[in-house]
């Protein structure tokens, strides 16, 4: 019994020892492990079971003023090959052509490379991706890489400018906000199974990279299409090069519109010109023509040096000055400086240059803006070229009188007529409205900014007034008429300087109108320029007709009433409205006797007031459609002060 | 009577018979302790585990969720910009001509309700 319990406490004693020589090893191990080589092993173990996951940027939007898309971000997949792990190069060559559309020589070279690694297409549409997945090709892999997309197209698309593959902004918009709009590239460590997938056992907060900042735009896409369509209209009637449209809001600086052609569309940057995506509007300068006479005569006009009424000699057409003969297309004698303006005399315009002096007109360019940059957010602004006067030879006085010896960009000019439109302030023209972040927080915002007064208010509105002529009967400008409304503004015809040998070439031009409307209470400003066109040449046809196109356009847009009532042409009945309505009366023939009171009852609203327009009747409309009831009633006595009421219904 | 049949009973007890109960009851103690010890660390080590698994199975319900809402994300947006596509200015004006026939108002055709 006593050697059973020793026997017992042996072997007990020896199961400690082994289990506690277990644990020293196992502990020894765990030691080694954990704490030796610990930070080794863990390197090793998260390197397979870990994985860094990269964010791609998410680059913000660009968007006009009513909040349409002109720029947005998505993500495409580009297709790529590892040429080493390629088993059959020579079949997969052949579909691979066939789905990515490309020449099957191509693919067999890049895929046969001795390089570990090959793009065979970037930003595939999502149907290729899908195929090329199917084919589940080993060696064949794809990337998610952001693209960038422009759903307007050509819209603006110098303008807006475009990014490179990698994201960021090269030209325009997409340039000068690229801080802004970007957006972070981000990553992210995820586990990962055995199969590669990931497991987001530390949630998905990691995953959210902040994108990057929206940018709204003053521009407006209807004034804008507008204005790309007119543009183009006039270049392809008149044979032209290319041509600028810029569409301003006076009091603010605004940009509406701005449009270049030849067109550009982003999409497609890199099948595009330099010359098709350069922006015009900004980055040329042109010597302005008889626009410029404006700059002279507010300057005139403001130093008291002539008078709307003033009379000058215009020397019947031929005018010697400083050695050189100064020509008018017409023949004038004794003209006013409004009339001046109105038939564009640069023989007029010489003797009121005279009697201002170089000094003062030169101070007059300066303050306008011509020679220095607006300040518009948009790259690539050249200054023009501006001489100082002291530099001026003296037929210098004499060309700068008439816009020529002096270039300026097509946008100085719009801003400049844009101080006479809103009462002599200059400024800054501006094109992206707010930058807003993904919290919806303003990060920017651009306000109106007042450079300086250039003229009086009073000088402004006499200047107005007389670029009313203009467009009037008698004036160079009368196309620019936009009906319904008054249009101060001012036509031009500039000769082009022959780089190659020197002075003006014969024949090439730049037409433009400048002006604003309506002339007493301007809603916008608008410049055309069409570069050398060849079926005709003057501002006042190539230009002024696309003016009063995007105007009349333009103003229909923002609903401005016209200041006068359109004359209504004789009413013509349609058969399917008289089917309609039983009881008609011909609208625009009174049927009634000089005291019957007219029938209204029937009508459609247009005819109802065309009715009343033709009788000269005061109306008061309650509802919609056709009328239903009148007061007074038909046929009973009425007197002429009385104001009728229609009700209308369907 | 009892009582004197039960007195000489517990005399009869030898001290080492009762010290080698006690040790009996400890050892038998000092094993459920322990069992009850390693039961209770295999118990933690399972919840462990099963919570182990449950962040794992969670992982991977968030893993597709995720990928559910990039891919949602993608389509939204390539359907913003199929929108914007389809309604750009020029196409409208394009489809109002053609299609539906549709032209600019003649002059007059507008009038300004007072």
């Amino acid at each position: 019994m006593r050697r059973q319990s020793q026997n017992n406490h042996r072997r007990l004693a020896t199961a400690k020892i082994l289990f506690l020589l277990m644990f020293l090893v196992i502990g020894g191990r765990a030691i080694q492990l954990q704490v030796l080589q610990g930070a080794k092993l863990m390197r090793l173990g998260q390197r397979q079971h870990l994985k860094e996951w990269i964010v791609l940027p998410k680059r913000g939007a660009l968007f006009d003023r009513a909040g349409e898309p002109l720029a947005l971000s998505m993500e495409s997949q580009s297709v790529y090959a590892r040429p080493h792990r390629i088993q059959d190069p020579h079949q997969l060559s052949g579909s691979l052509a066939q789905i990515l559309n490309l020449p099957v020589a191509d693919v067999k070279q890049k895929i046969t490379a001795e390089k570990p690694f090959v793009w065979l297409k970037r930003q595939v549409s999502s149907m290729e991706a899908e195929k090329i997945q199917a084919l589940n090709a080993d060696g064949i892999g794809m990337f998610y890489e952001p693209s960038r997309q422009y759903p307007q197209g050509q819209l603006a698309g110098q303008l807006i400018g475009f990014v490179g593959r990698d994201s960021e902004g090269l030209e325009g918009l997409e340039l000068k906000y690229n801080e802004y709009i970007r957006g972070e590239t981000g990553s992210s460590i995820t586990e990962r199974d055995a199969l590669g997938r990931r497991v987001l056992v530390q949630g998905v907060e990691g995953l959210h990279i902040p994108p990057g900042s929206d940018v709204h735009l003053t521009l407006d896409t209807s004034i804008q299409h507008i204005a790309e369509k007119e543009l183009e209209a006039s270049i392809v009637k008149y044979r032209a090069k290319a041509g600028v449209a810029i569409v301003v809001e006076p009091f603010t600086g605004e940009v509406l519109a701005l449009a270049n052609y030849p067109s550009f569309d982003p999409n497609g940057y890199a099948k595009e010109s330099a010359n098709q995506r350069r922006n015009r509007a900004v980055t040329d300068s042109f010597e302005p023509g008889s626009t410029f006479k404006t700059i002279l005569a507010a300057a005139s006009l403001e130093e008291g040096i002539v008078g709307k009424d003033d009379l000058f000699y215009c020397e019947m057409g031929k005018y010697p000055y400083a050695g050189k003969i100064i020509h008018d297309t017409h023949p004038y004698g004794w003209l006013s400086f409004s009339k001046i303006l109105q038939v564009s005399s640069n023989i007029g315009f010489t003797k009121v240059a005279e009697k201002l002096k170089k000094d003062r007109y030169s101070r007059y360019i300066e303050k306008f803006g011509f020679g220095q940059l607006t300040g518009i957010d948009v790259p690539g602004e050249v200054a023009g070229a501006v001489r100082k006067p002291e530099s001026w030879s003296a037929i210098d006085l004499a060309t700068h009188a008439f816009g020529q010896g002096i270039s300026t960009t097509p946008l100085q000019l719009v801003m400049a007529y844009a101080a006479i439109a809103n009462g002599g302030f200059l400024m800054r023209p501006y094109i992206a409205r707010q930058v807003i972040s993904p919290q919806g927080e303003v990060v920017l915002e651009n306000q109106p900014h007042v450079v300086r007064r250039v003229i009086s208010e009073k000088t402004a509105k006499l200047l107005s007034s007389m670029l009313q002529d203009v467009t009037n009967e008698g004036g160079t400008g009368v196309m620019a008429n936009v009906e319904g409304f008054d249009v101060a503004g001012k036509t031009g015809t500039a000769q082009k300087a022959d780089p190659v040998r020197g002075g003006y070439a014969a024949k090439k031009r730049v037409g433009s109108f400048v002006g604003f409307v309506p002339a007493n209470n301007p809603r916008l400003v608008a410049l055309v320029l069409i570069d050398e066109p060849e079926v005709n040449v003057y501002g006042g046809v190539v230009a002024a007709p696309v003016f009063r196109n995007i105007a009349q356009g333009a103003l229909r847009h923002l609903a401005v009433a016209p200041e006068r009532a359109a004359p209504i042409p004789a009413p013509q009945r349609e058969p399917e409205m008289s089917r309609r309505v039983a009881k008609r009366n011909n609208a625009g023939t009174p049927d009634l006797s000089a005291d019957a009171t007219p029938d209204f009852v029937g009508l459609s609203l247009r005819e109802a007031l065309e009715k009343a327009q033709t009788l000269k009747l005061k109306l008061r409309l309650q509802g919609n459609g056709y009328v239903v009831k009148q007061s007074p009633a038909p046929g009973g006595r009425w007197s002429e002060d009385e104001t009728f009421v229609l009700n209308l219904q369907g | 009577m009892g009582a004197t049949v039960s007195a000489p009973a517990r005399r009869t007890t030898s001290p080492k018979r009762e010290r080698s109960g006690r040790a009996e009851r400890r050892g038998r103690r000092q094993i459920f302790f322990t069992a009850f010890l390693g039961l209770g660390l295999i118990a933690v080590v399972l919840v462990h585990v099963w919570l182990r698994l449950q962040v794992v199975k969670t992982g991977y319900v968030l893993s597709t969720a995720s990928k559910l809402q990039s891919h949602l994300e993608q389509e939204n947006q390539e359907l913003k910009i199929e929108l914007a596509t389809i309604t750009s200015p020029d196409r409208l004006e394009s489809l109002a001509h053609r299609r539906l026939g549709l032209v600019q108002p003649e002059k007059g055709q507008i009038i300004i309700l007072p």
